[in-house]
């Protein structure tokens, strides 16, 4: 039987999406397609200029369209172009896609008007960028706190970075980045709050290691259920649902007020 | 109910200030300690406590500096009075002719009370240690033994804290009597948001800085990047010299659980130390390193920094081992202190720029 989407990917976009294994985890759903005929999905890098490569496909009649580790930049005209074609945009961010980040965690979410202070650490290998991390970092960050007010980069160089900001209370937020190989890239991020807090650790995509979302109140700690499937998978899963049920996923309007608050880092 | 062994005597403690850290950390540190150190004296200025305090441990009692100092059974005194006391509590100690002396952190207020009490030591040869029990943990000392290079190639530094209230955690380790009362600060004067930030760190950060500086060769430019408050309690401070990126953390809530952890991290190792939290006999910090994919863990050992800090001083006043550095101490102290006037400064900069905000969130 043939899958219900043909898929193809550029070679960059390939590599960094883990294309083939997940597509070949949702055998049902996606294949890749033949050469001579053109994809339901295409599989783009979301290096500087990304979004009028999306738009190309979306005219080119893409059904869907996956877009790996996007960088900043504005998706007015996509998200109008898409939403008038029917086109389903999902992006597959290096955390923020991980399902454990899903919007859904209630336990996480209900803290945050108590919060008190939030603290969070991303770590990538030495060599990384830290412009494309801090981007990365941010967009996990702003999917469990939401917007960020006050963003000021405090320093970033070879070794990494320092962002100070705001939570919408108020109380005081970091992002901090740090470059180097001695342990594996991850995200830590740690709410606290009077009297507890929430935590969460998120692994890198490659592979299916469950993040972990741990929140402490005054009963204990409870570790919530963790899924053991990756951010790469967890973008194609959903773009699946999108395509079967004919919804638009709100990635590009999250993505926007990602884009707006890295143009605000002063 | 002494284990003083046969043929030895166990050196005598006083303890000036009764309150809860001697009561909570230093009587039951000592009460490990019966073969090397048994409490011959305790004083505090009020007379009731002092005499409460006493009776449990056996010991004499009473209200006054002198009155200690001069008690001939009194080696080694431990200074657990008020900060402002500390300097010249430290050089009336020495100047007695005692053994050792413990100084409960910060020893000094400021550099040139510091320079005075290395000026005493080093003429009184009374060897002096400071009561900050991190460098005095198993788990850090064999982080030292362990760490090869790293504190030459570290480039960022943490130091990240949440306690409960101390309270908490001195009841778990003794039954408290008398303890200061405690206020309700007023957030939205700024003067108290710099108050409250001082004493974070020379109350609370202090424990850390000097393991931050032994991973800082160029610790004496030190800046201040960004402080801010956390409420009710705590601090968001990011710091950098010319080779090091520095972040400290700290909150103290109404949260059961406590994390205490100190990391330093290169291109290629990092070191993370997991400490016990204050007051409680819960054993070491354990130390763990990781370099290309390997995990190495050292610790956990069967005692804290605290009773290492009692250790280390019977080792000194029976002179069996060598005092530390005083310019060690000095600039520990020193580094603290930078960073304390540093983080003022710095609050008043913030004002200065975003008034508006200003009472919210320092």
């Amino acid at each position: 039987m043939s899958p219900a989407y043909t898929v193809r990917a550029t070679p960059e976009a390939r590599e960094a999406g883990a294309v083939a294994l997940a597509v070949a985890s949702l055998p049902e759903s996606f294949g890749p397609a033949d050469a001579a005929t053109a994809a339901d999905v295409l599989v783009i890098n979301g290096r500087p200029g990304w979004t009028l490569e999306a738009a190309q496909a979306v005219d080119g009649g893409a059904l869907g369209i996956v877009v790996v580790n996007p960088a900043p930049e504005a998706t007015d005209a996509l998200s109008a172009a898409a939403e008038t074609a029917g086109t389903v945009v999902v992006l597959d961010q290096r955390w923020a896609s991980n399902p454990a980040l899903s919007g859904d965690q209630e336990a996480v979410r209900s803290t945050m008007g108590r919060a008190a202070m939030l603290d969070s650490v991303a770590t990538a290998r030495a060599g990384t960028d830290a412009g494309e991390l801090l981007a990365d970092h941010l967009a996990a960050v702003v999917r469990v706190t939401g917007p960020l007010e006050n963003l000021r980069l405090l320093r970033s160089g070879p070794h990494g970075y320092a962002v100070s900001a705001r939570l919408a209370n108020g109380a005081p937020a970091t992002l901090q980045g740090i470059l180097s190989d001695a342990r594996p890239a991850g995200l830590d991020l740690s709410l606290l709050t009077d009297d507890g807090g929430a935590s969460v650790a998120v692994p890198e995509p490659i592979a299916a290691w469950p993040a972990t979302v741990k929140a402490t109140g005054p009963q204990g700690e409870v570790l919530l259920p963790t899924l053991y499937e990756s951010a790469h998978r967890a973008t194609w899963r959903r773009l699946k649902e999108h395509l079967y049920a004919g919804t638009i996923p709100s990635d590009l309007h999250r993505f926007a007020v990602l884009t707006e608050s890295m143009s605000t880092l002063s | 109910m002494s284990s003083q062994s046969a043929g030895s005597h166990p050196l005598g403690v006083g303890i000036l200030g009764a309150g809860p850290v001697t009561q909570a950390i230093h009587l039951p540190s000592l009460a490990r300690l019966g073969d090397l150190l048994t409490v011959r004296h305790i004083m505090d200025v009020d007379p009731n406590v002092a005499a409460s305090v006493a009776a449990r441990v056996g010991a004499t009692h009473s209200t006054s500096i002198g009155a200690l100092l001069g008690d001939p059974d009194v080696d080694i005194v431990a200074i657990c009075s008020p900060h402002q006391f500390h300097a010249e509590q430290v050089i009336a100690a020495c100047r007695a002719g005692k053994k050792a002396v413990l100084c409960e952190k910060p020893f000094a207020m400021n550099a040139e009370e510091a320079a005075q009490i290395s000026a005493v030591s080093q003429e009184t040869g009374v060897p002096i240690i400071v009561g900050a029990m991190h460098t005095f943990d198993p788990g850090w000392l064999a982080a030292t033994e362990n760490w090869g290079d790293l504190p030459a190639t570290a480039h960022t530094i943490r130091s990240s804290i949440v306690l409960p209230p101390n309270a908490r955690f001195e009841d778990f380790a003794t039954e408290i009597i008398t303890r200061p009362a405690g206020g309700a600060p007023d957030y939205s004067d700024i003067e108290v948001i710099k108050g409250a930030l001082r004493g974070g760190i020379m109350g609370l950060a202090i424990h850390d800085l000097p393991l931050v500086r032994a991973f800082t060769p160029d610790f004496d430019a030190i800046e201040i990047l960004e402080a801010r408050h956390v409420r009710p309690f705590g601090y968001v401070i990011s710091l950098r010299t010319p080779t090091r990126s520095i972040e400290l953390r700290a909150a103290m809530n109404n949260t059961w659980k406590p994390e205490w952890a100190f990391e330093a991290i290169s291109d290629d190792a990092a070191l993370r130390i997991d400490f016990t939290p204050s007051y409680v006999q819960a054993g070491s910090a354990v130390a763990t390193f990781t370099r290309d994919s390997k995990t190495t863990i050292h610790g956990p050992f069967d005692h804290n920094g605290y009773e290492g800090e009692w250790r280390e001083l019977a080792a000194l006043a029976s002179g069996t081992k060598q005092p530390p550095s005083a310019q060690t101490l000095i600039d520990d102290l020193t580094f603290a202190l930078d960073i304390a006037d540093a983080t003022a400064a710095s609050v008043d900069a913030q004002q200065a720029a975003e008034p508006a905000r200003e009472g919210v969130h320092a």
